[in-house]
C-alpha cells in the first residue's frame, strides 16, 4: 500500500501588526492619565450606623478618650467615664511610637467601651506630621480582620460588626499657643 | 567593471524583509496591563512639589475637589501661589502675627479672598485638602489649621499616600 504523502507543518505566523497599532495608541493615553502615586485623604465619612453611634456619644457626652503623644514619643491614653479616670501608657520603642503596642491597647479599650468612637488627640509640638498620621491610622480602624466591634443600628435595631474603632479624631490642642 | 564586481560578490537586491515584532508585542502587553492597573479613576488632580514627601496611610478614601494647600519644607502654597515661607521647618517669623503666634497673616488674607470669591462652588468653600511634608512638626501644621479655621475653612482633609 502506498503511503499518502501528507505534509504536516506546525509553523504559522500571526499578524501582530494591527494589535501593535492598537497598543501604540492606548499606551500614550494611559501613560498620560496614570497615577503613579496614589494619593488618598483621611476624613470621617462613615457608614450610617457608625455615624449615628458617634452622634449618640456626642449627645450623651459621658465618656471621653484623650490620647496624648509627648516629645519623647510616649503615648498616654486617658479614659474618663462619668468622672472616673483611668490612664494607660505606651512607652516609645527606639525613640519612635510603638505602633503595634498602641494599636493593641486601643483595640482592648474599644472592646471594653464599644460605644466610644471619638478621640481627643493632643500631639506634642515636636511630633512630626508622619507620626500624627500613623497614630490616626492606628486609632481609626482595626488592622486584624478577626477583631470587630458591635454597633447597634438605630433604624433597624440590629447589631452589626464594624472594624471602625475611633474614626472621629479631634485635635484638641489646635488653639493652644 | 562594476557589473563584474556585482557578479563576483553575488549581491541580492531584495526589498522585502520580515520584522519579528513578537517580543515588542510582549513588552507592550505587559506595559498595558501595568498602566491599566494604575489608571487614575479619580477626577481630582493632586500636584505635589518636588520637596514635599507625603506620609503614608492606610486610608482608602479618594480625594474630592476642594481648595489645596501644600506645605513643603520651604513654603506654603495656596493652589499654585506661594503665600508664606518656611525656615527650619517652622513658619517664618515675618509671616506670623505678633499678637497671636498661631496666626499666619498672608495665609489668612489669601484664604479670605478665596472664601469671598463668588465663583467658587459652595461645597469647595469650607474644606481644605492639606498636603504637608511628612517631616514637618505638628507645631507648624497646627498654625496652618488654626489660620484656615479662622478664615472659614474648618474642615481639613489630610492628603496621604496609600501604603503601610
Amino acid at each position: 500500500m502506498k503511503k499518502l504523502n501528507i505534509q504536516r507543518t506546525s509553523d504559522f505566523e500571526v499578524d501582530l501588526a494591527s494589535l501593535l497599532a492598537v497598543m501604540m495608541k492606548l499606551i500614550p493615553v494611559l501613560l498620560l492619565s496614570s497615577a503613579f502615586m496614589q494619593a488618598m485623604v483621611i476624613d470621617t465619612e462613615l457608614p450610617q450606623a457608625v455615624t449615628q453611634a458617634i452622634q449618640k456619644q456626642v449627645d450623651e457626652n459621658k465618656k471621653n478618650l484623650l490620647l496624648e503623644v509627648d516629645g519623647n514619643r510616649k503615648v498616654t491614653i486617658t479614659i474618663d467615664i462619668n468622672g472616673a479616670k483611668s490612664t494607660f501608657t505606651v512607652d516609645p520603642l527606639e525613640a519612635k511610637i510603638d505602633r503595634p503596642k498602641l494599636h493593641g491597647l486601643l483595640q482592648e479599650i474599644k472592646k471594653k467601651n464599644p460605644d466610644i468612637f471619638k478621640i481627643d488627640f493632643s500631639p506634642d509640638a515636636k511630633v512630626t506630621y508622619k507620626e500624627v498620621v500613623h497614630v490616626m491610622d492606628e486609632a481609626r480602624r482595626s488592622r486584624s480582620s478577626d477583631v470587630r466591634f458591635p454597633v447597634k443600628d438605630e433604624k433597624s435595631g440590629q447589631e452589626i460588626m464594624t472594624d471602625y474603632m475611633f474614626p472621629e479624631i479631634i485635635f484638641v490642642n489646635m488653639m493652644e499657643g | 567593471m562594476g557589473r563584474k564586481l556585482k557578479k563576483d560578490l553575488n549581491i541580492k537586491n531584495n526589498s522585502s524583509f520580515t520584522l519579528n515584532i513578537t517580543s515588542m508585542t510582549d513588552m507592550f502587553t505587559l506595559m498595558l496591563v501595568f498602566l491599566l492597573q494604575n489608571f487614575a479613576a479619580t477626577s481630582v488632580e493632586i500636584k505635589t512639589d518636588a520637596d514635599l514627601a507625603l506620609p503614608t496611610s492606610n486610608s482608602y478614601k479618594n480625594p474630592i475637589m476642594s481648595l489645596q494647600i501644600s506645605v513643603s519644607k520651604t513654603g506654603i502654597k495656596v493652589g499654585e501661589k506661594l503665600v508664606a515661607t518656611i525656615n527650619n521647618r517652622d513658619i517664618a517669623s515675618t509671616d506670623i502675627d505678633p499678637q497671636d503666634t498661631n496666626f499666619i497673616q498672608p495665609l489668612f488674607k489669601e484664604l479670605q479672598i478665596i472664601a469671598q470669591d463668588p465663583n467658587i462652588k459652595k461645597d469647595e468653600k469650607n474644606q481644605i485638602m492639606l498636603q504637608a511634608d511628612q517631616d514637618l512638626p505638628y507645631q507648624t501644621l497646627r498654625k496652618i489649621m488654626y489660620t484656615a479655621s479662622m478664615a472659614g475653612f474648618p474642615q481639613v482633609k489630610l492628603v496621604t499616600v496609600l501604603g503601610n
